[in-house]
């Protein structure tokens, strides 16, 4: 009954989401690499736009987006005071003592953060319109070449969907553990941080216990269904790709040849 | 129920051995001969093809071994064993005899690999390298055959046990096994999904011809099989028709098993002087029952008899919501409010549990009961109660929603106010399987946790004195466990721990979530008579939620019914269970009692009782006219199985 979705997933229908995640992943890479080669405010305003396209493409409220950037709001504001205060620039717009505010060092960290921005928003969309179990399927699948090269592709990709299979499972059993030894008097909410980690120990031990139990009849189940990791293994599901991702891989490469361009032609800004 | 014998069987086709051990020793730790260490000592076995084995027996009596030995997952210590015409102890047929022979386990969440069900059901078949486009068709037939065909792109996270469990099956289906081997499926599933799965394994067995070997602790359901073995301490003890084996009364008993409820209720009744033969299903002690018994025109109800039972069930008013009582108005509860996986829980929940009762709480899955047992402990808590609570501003031209009332041993739970750690003492919480939050280094430790959380400056002596108590109520010798490791104990014995550390502080209301989940007959049983000895000497007020119909008929003075998130009915069992229809609209069971009560009721025997095994007794020898009173009460006594209250 509890909340057993976990992830961003945010399900709607869109294309966006229908999108293959080999695509999404590649696409990803791309929009980063574009953001990356962008040395100024055109660059990065063409990978904005094309944020803002796939954005309201997906379906997701913006809201949620923004939130992702919640995780690196610290380093976001760090690295842009320090760039504001000690960017060594010549039009100087305010100065106390050896801090100083230059005209480029105001460019300069507006283009950081747009860039850190921009970047964390797109894996947003990823992650918030990817399953991860197809988020996994693409992977195992992208990765497949590296299996020439001894790479253990499909395990990995066995160890993701089994953990990603057990993560609702084990939040739900940590909810019930602590709702059990809150039940007991437990105090998970105050104290200092030696309290608090101390308060931890009565979850943690049966999860632990009761991870390795799962693991060992999991172990025995796959056994029992002939799981051997051999090479005869086949696989049921193929990832195809459709029209759609056409148009994406083309959106990509218009992008980074847009940026690559932009850069060429109009002065940088570092 | 179970097959025709095969008297009239052509046996123009010579019928193959699909198991067969022959004198199977079998050791968990290796090179040790004394003989207590085995698991499984000198078995011999033959199971044919096509045939229905149940397997009973108590815990570690050695049928799980028997199962993994049968599949290749062990290999037994000496013997020999021939599966399909296979030796099991070649490792060049290993795979050949693991695709033949599924197994699927006691706990649905421990045998999925993958979060969808489909590629769940595929990894079998990938194991072996089935070309993808059959791995499809297989996929189909797996999920056609256990009836999930419409769950095919769900997450098993969101199925019910049941469904988990037929998952589980579908997925050892898809490998096109000849033989099925259920390792106590059953046991962590409530009634419905029992039947779920052990309805899917009749047909597979009948249908499609699967041999299957079921294990299991429960008698009725060794009921559908062609044959029946019993083991114990690693032997094959008893052998035969299920309808045989399982009105051995002292057999089984030596053998820590029960009589199943209708053969008990059979012997109790002939003990008491009504001349009937042992019967297996409600339905045939009707039929036994009407045999011997005269029609009696129709039921004139009692007015009498009816006048207790009446004010019994009539609620007692929400009044102050004293020591050991629970009142409860309007409560709602949505998961998730205002995201896309928004639930709604609870809907207006009105409850009422007096001081002094022993409270049942029924309900599916997912109806809402769960949540609402965590209210009781401000494990959820209202909004109003929540530390940031500000009062909103009622939007115009929407009424506002009634307001919630929960008062809990006097505890006003809407009020930010009140001390929830003091609730919390008064108010004890036993969750389904406690025994897993159990993680102290001893057993001791573990019991004082929660006292020493609750009581602050009690000294050595007074908490040891308490601990003491406590491991003493649930019946463990508290010297010979109290430097033990929980881990190290049986199931049963922890999950009387984990009870013990909840009654430790002494609380006026104890909620169990599931006190006997997956225990067999006779741990559920003794788990009933530990929380009504609890209930006379520790806690005021008792409230357990259960799947089981006889459980609650048996103990509870009143229960509740949830269902979508509300309360719909709230009655004595007596008076509950009569109303047998509304409950079936619900989906839900009626005590096996009440089965015999309808059966007898359509044949003109008009019987009244509580529902309980003892009153139905004796009623029914009131009715028959036999005997005196005594041997009425005697006959009661007896009436082994369940009745205690």
């Amino acid at each position: 009954m509890r909340d057993v979705t976990f992830g961003q997933y945010y399900p709607a229908q869109s294309p966006v989401h229908r999108c293959d995640p080999r695509t999404k992943i590649l696409f990803l890479i791309v929009y980063i690499a574009a953001i990356f080669t962008a040395k100024n405010f055109y660059g990065l305003a063409a990978c904005a736009a094309v944020f803002l396209f796939i954005a309201l493409l997906s379906k997701v409220p913006f809201g949620s987006l923004l939130r992702s950037v919640r995780g690196v709001i610290f380093l976001l504001v760090f690295t842009a005071v320090l760039n504001l205060f000690f960017y060594s620039g010549e039009t100087v717009l305010w100065q106390w003592k050896f801090i100083k505010i230059t005209r480029e060092g105001v460019f300069y960290t507006i283009f950081l953060a747009s860039r850190l921005f921009l970047l964390v928003t797109g894996s947003a969309i990823l992650t918030m319109t990817t399953t991860p179990v197809s988020l996994t399927d693409g992977l195992e699948s992208l990765l497949y070449p590296l299996k020439l090269v001894r790479f253990p592709v499909h395990e990995l990709a066995l160890i993701m969907s089994i953990a990603l299979r057990f993560i609702p499972i084990l939040s739900d059993e940590t909810g019930r553990i602590m709702n059990a030894q809150k039940a007991r008097g437990a105090d998970f909410e105050t104290g200092g941080p030696i309290k608090r980690v101390k308060a931890v120990i009565p979850v943690l031990i049966p999860l632990l216990v009761s991870a390795f139990r799962r693991a060992d009849e999991l172990g025995d189940a796959m056994d029992a269904r002939c799981y051997s990791g051999s090479k005869v293994r086949t696989k049921y599901k193929k990832l195809t790709f459709a029209l759609r991702d056409l148009w994406a891989f083309l959106l990509g490469a218009a992008l980074l040849g847009g940026v690559i361009a932009l850069r060429i032609c109009l002065p940088a800004l570092i | 129920m179970s097959r025709p014998c095969g008297c009239g069987r052509a046996e123009t086709i010579k019928r193959m051995e699909a198991i067969k051990f022959e004198n199977v020793y079998f050791s968990y730790d290796e090179g040790e001969d004394e003989k207590g260490s085995f698991a499984l000592s000198g078995v011999s076995l033959s199971v044919e093809e096509g045939e229905f084995v149940a397997v009973l027996g108590h815990n570690g009596s050695g049928k799980s071994t028997l199962a993994r030995l049968t599949n290749g997952l062990l290999s037994p210590s000496s013997g020999k064993i021939t599966v399909l015409g296979m030796d099991a102890g070649d490792p060049k047929k290993l795979f050949d005899i693991r695709k033949n022979v599924g197994i699927v386990f006691q706990n649905p969440d421990n045998q999925t690999v993958a979060s969808i069900v489909e590629d769940d059901i595929a990894f079998g078949p990938e194991n072996i390298g089935v070309p993808r486009e059959e791995i499809g068709k297989r996929i189909d037939f797996a999920l056609d055959a256990v009836g999930m065909s419409a769950y095919r792109n769900s997450s098993p996270a969101r199925l019910s046990g049941g469904q988990k469990q037929r998952i589980a099956i579908a997925g050892v289906l898809a490998l096109l096994p000849k033989i099925m081997i259920l390792d106590e499926s059953t046991a962590m599933l409530d009634p419905r999904g029992r039947k779920e799965v052990t309805d899917v394994v009749q047909r597979l067995n009948k249908e499609r011809g699967i041999t299957v070997l079921l294990i299991t602790h429960f008698p009725e359901e060794a009921m559908l099989a062609d044959r029946a073995i019993v083991m114990n301490r690693g032997e094959i003890v008893m052998q035969g028709k299920p309808s045989d084996i399982l009105c051995r009364e002292e057999e089984l008993e030596t053998f820590n098993l029960a009589l199943p409820r209708p053969v008990a209720l059979c012997r109790a009744l002939r003990r008491g002087g009504i001349d009937i033969g042992d019967a297996l299903t409600p339905e045939e002690v009707a039929g036994e029952l009407l045999g011997v018994l005269p029609a009696r025109g129709a039921d004139i109800p009692d007015a009498g008899k009816d006048a207790p039972q009446a004010a019994e069930t009539a609620a007692p008013v929400c009044g102050d919501g004293g020591q050991g009582s629970v009142c409860c108005r309007n409560l709602v509860h949505i998961y998730n409010p205002g995201s896309p996986f928004e639930t709604p829980a609870l809907l207006g929940v009105d409850i009422d549990v007096a001081a002094g009762e022993f409270f049942g709480i029924i309900g599916h899955t997912g109806s809402g009961k769960s949540t609402f047992v965590q209210y009781l402990d401000a494990l959820l808590k209202l909004p109003t109660a929540r530390k940031k609570y500000k009062k909103k501003k009622p939007k115009k031209g929407q009424p506002l929603p009634p307001a919630a009332v929960l008062k809990v041993d006097g505890f006003d739970l809407t009020d930010k106010t009140t001390d929830f750690r003091a609730l919390r003492g008064k108010v004890g919480m036993v969750f389904q399987y406690p025994e897993y939050q159990l993680f102290a280094e001893t057993v001791a430790a573990d019991v004082a946790f929660g006292l020493k959380n609750f009581r602050d400056g009690l000294t050595e002596a007074e908490t040891e004195e308490a601990v003491r108590a406590a491991i003493e109520r649930v019946g463990l010798d508290y010297e010979e466990v109290k430097d033990r490791s929980p881990f190290e104990l049986s199931g049963g014995q922890r999950r009387r721990v984990a009870i013990a550390g909840v009654i430790v502080t002494k609380p006026e209301i104890l909620v169990l979530d599931e006190p006997a989940a997956g225990l067999d007959p006779l741990g559920k049983k003794e788990i009933m008579q530990l929380l009504h000895k609890i209930h006379e000497e520790w806690c005021k007020t008792v409230i357990i939620v259960s799947h089981d119909m006889d459980e609650i008929s048996e103990n509870c003075t009143r229960a509740a019914v949830f269902s979508d998130g509300k309360v719909v009915m709230e009655e004595a069992p007596a008076a509950l269970f009569r109303r047998g229809e509304e409950l079936a609209a619900l989906g839900l069971d009626v005590p096996f009692t009440a089965k015999i009560t309808e059966c007898l009721a359509r044949g003109g025997v008009h019987i009244r009782s509580d529902f309980t095994a003892a009153d139905f007794v004796k009623r029914t020898l009131e009715y028959a006219g036999v005997g005196a009173e005594s041997a009425a009460e005697s006959a009661a006594d007896n009436a082994g199985g369940q009745d205690n209250a």
